[in-house]
């Protein structure tokens, strides 16, 4: 019986464990790929001979008569990733502060127009928010990426629903305490929302990371395209590097694995309780 | 309510307004009037045509296809992803440990930038790919993925499925831990078999988390745009033109600005409504489950 228990368990988890490869087979791919010698990069599943070409000829700007800047594409995304997000955590924190703690009037009206426009198709926006961003003069600008991007109603949601679950005592204890809305917002609510900035970060960072189609329509130079769109257009109708492709993917994808599982725990914690 | 609170609540609640009134109202009342002149998005003058853009769209092969095509990926999407996601919860659920380094390892996909993994997938289904050469000299099956209209709509639905297949387990998961075990030894007492009690029990029980995955992946279909642009362009023949990609491409490839946001607003509109009925269907299957 308890022979039986074991094995079956022994199969569950070997299960789970050939499912998870299967899964993350195309970044194993992926990587293999990009250490590949060129000869046989997408002709066999396991490449067996290795170089570092690839990295080289990426890294190197590549061959001259293409010169591509990557690591300035990197630092691009970066730049437009980090300053947007930034933006739209700050902003979503003081809004859903205020709609869920502090009674002023209007404060329905605000709430509803955030739900209708939330749930109205952003599809619409598409083009002339374009304009928008030309008619201001931020057309082909970092500015121009960031900008439209510098709120999230999603994360506005998220942390006032959040907000909201915080018991009124302890911000009246800290209002007997002569505290300012400031200084409960700053002392008493933010340090209680550590697992769920982890998770709004996280995916508003990632989703702003691996953004295509907006980055490539406002950005025309190509000083300042991001990694993602360099990649898709070095890559895309072009074709003819598959080695450097590979490497450029690595390039794009592993900083936000990176990030990603260094916030791991604290993400987990954080979705258990957005899902409840 | 002090007046102290009123100028509080107006200031932090300002970013969002200067947000929504630069890229939500005016955008919404631009795009209306757009829709009906005819401006090519360069040129300093246009003309006002009436409804000619919106007549000119019904007919457009492009229109009908983003209309048609949207379905077709929701019925092969949606399915698809529910059916993986289940799997995978259902595979976690059953490890009585390290359940939590299973799921991030699942979520991982979600990490790739539609660009990579539609490249990615491109060298895999590149003509002298390991699978397809596998294909070609084992079964003799010759498969151009990307030129067959169905194959390359399935491609992009697979590619898309995959990266939210752990994301919506992980939401699944949670729905798993909400259900009352005593339910389960009363159907074992009662002898019901596994694959009763996973439609009969499990699956209706599983209802609230059911609802935000389908909710989600409805959403990601109305949306669907980089995979289609890097893999197929819309092609082969419309086969997978999504709204995004039928958008786009009249905008910004052909210039044809005005035409291109009467197709917008069709969309939003299709979209709206498709959604709205999508939802109150989903809403009648768990109402007849016993959920509100």
């Amino acid at each position: 019986m308890v022979g039986t228990k074991k094995k079956g368990l022994f199969f569950r988890y070997l299960i789970a464990v050939v499912l998870l490869l299967i899964m993350i087979f195309p970044y194993i791919y992926m990587v293999l790929n990009s250490f590949s010698d060129w000869e046989q990069v997408d002709k066999t599943l396991f490449p067996t001979d290795f170089t570092l070409k690839s990295y080289e000829w990426l890294l190197g700007g590549g061959e001259a008569v293409i010169p591509r800047p990557w690591l300035q594409a990197f630092f691009n995304s970066f730049l437009v990733s980090a300053s947007s997000t930034l933006l739209m955590m700050v902003s979503a924190v003081l809004v859903a502060y205020a709609l869920a703690k502090i009674p002023f009037r209007g404060r329905d009206t605000i709430n509803n127009l955030i739900l209708f426009q939330m749930f109205f198709p952003a599809i619409i926006l598409l083009i002339p928010t374009f304009l928008v961003i030309q008619k201001i003069g931020m057309y082909d600008s970092y500015w121009g990426m960031i900008l439209p991007k510098a709120m999230s109603l999603w994360a506005v949601f998220m942390y006032t629903n959040f907000f909201k679950a915080i018991p009124e005592t302890f911000i009246e204890a800290a209002k007997l305490d002569g505290a300012n809305e400031r200084q409960i917002l700053f002392k008493v609510v933010l340090p209680m929302s550590k697992s769920i900035t982890t998770v709004i970060f996280l995916f508003l960072f990632m989703e702003r990371w691996t953004e295509l189609l907006w980055d490539m329509l406002v950005v025309k130079s190509d000083s300042m395209l991001t990694l993602n769109v360099l990649l898709s257009q070095m890559f895309g109708p072009y074709g003819g590097y598959p080695g450097p492709m590979y490497a450029a993917s690595v390039l794009l994808t592993l900083p936000i694995i990176i990030l990603f599982l260094i916030f791991a725990k604290k993400f987990q914690e954080g979705m258990q309780f957005s899902l409840k | 309510m002090n007046t102290k609170q009123g100028r509080l609540g107006w200031l932090f609640t300002s970013p969002y307004l200067i947000y929504a009134v630069v890229f939500f109202l005016i955008p919404l009342v631009w795009s209306l009037f757009l829709s009906m002149t005819d401006w090519n998005l360069i040129s300093p003058t246009f003309s006002f045509v009436g409804i000619t853009n919106y007549t000119e769209a019904f007919q457009s092969p492009g229109v009908k296809a983003a209309f048609f095509v949207t379905f077709k990926f929701l019925a092969v999407f949606i399915p698809l992803v529910v059916a993986s996601s289940v799997i995978v919860a259902l595979i976690v659920k059953g490890l009585p440990k390290y359940k939590g380094i299973f799921l991030i390892g699942f979520f991982l996909p979600y990490l790739a930038s539609g660009v990579v993994s539609s490249l990615i997938v491109k060298g895999l289904l590149s003509y002298n790919s390991p699978i397809n050469e596998f294909l070609r000299n084992s079964l003799g099956l010759d498969i151009d993925w990307l030129g067959t209209p169905f194959a390359a709509l399935f491609v992009v639905a697979v590619i898309i499925a995959w990266k939210f297949t752990g994301y919506y387990a992980l939401i699944l998961t949670s729905g798993f831990e909400s259900i009352n075990k005593e339910i389960y030894e009363a159907a074992m007492i009662d002898g019901v078999s596994a694959w009763q009690r996973f439609w009969k029990i499990t699956f209706p029980l599983l209802y609230p988390a059911l609802y935000t995955v389908l909710i989600l992946s409805i959403g990601v279909t109305f949306g669907i745009f980089t995979e289609v642009y890097q893999l197929t362009g819309g092609g082969p023949n419309f086969a997978t033109n999504t709204w995004q990609m039928e958008i786009f491409t009249r905008a910004f490839s052909n210039l044809q600005a005005g035409y291109a946001s009467a197709i917008a607003i069709i969309a939003s509109v299709v979209t709206f409504i498709s959604i709205f009925i999508i939802r109150k269907i989903i809403e009648l299957w768990g109402k007849r489950n016993g959920w509100d």
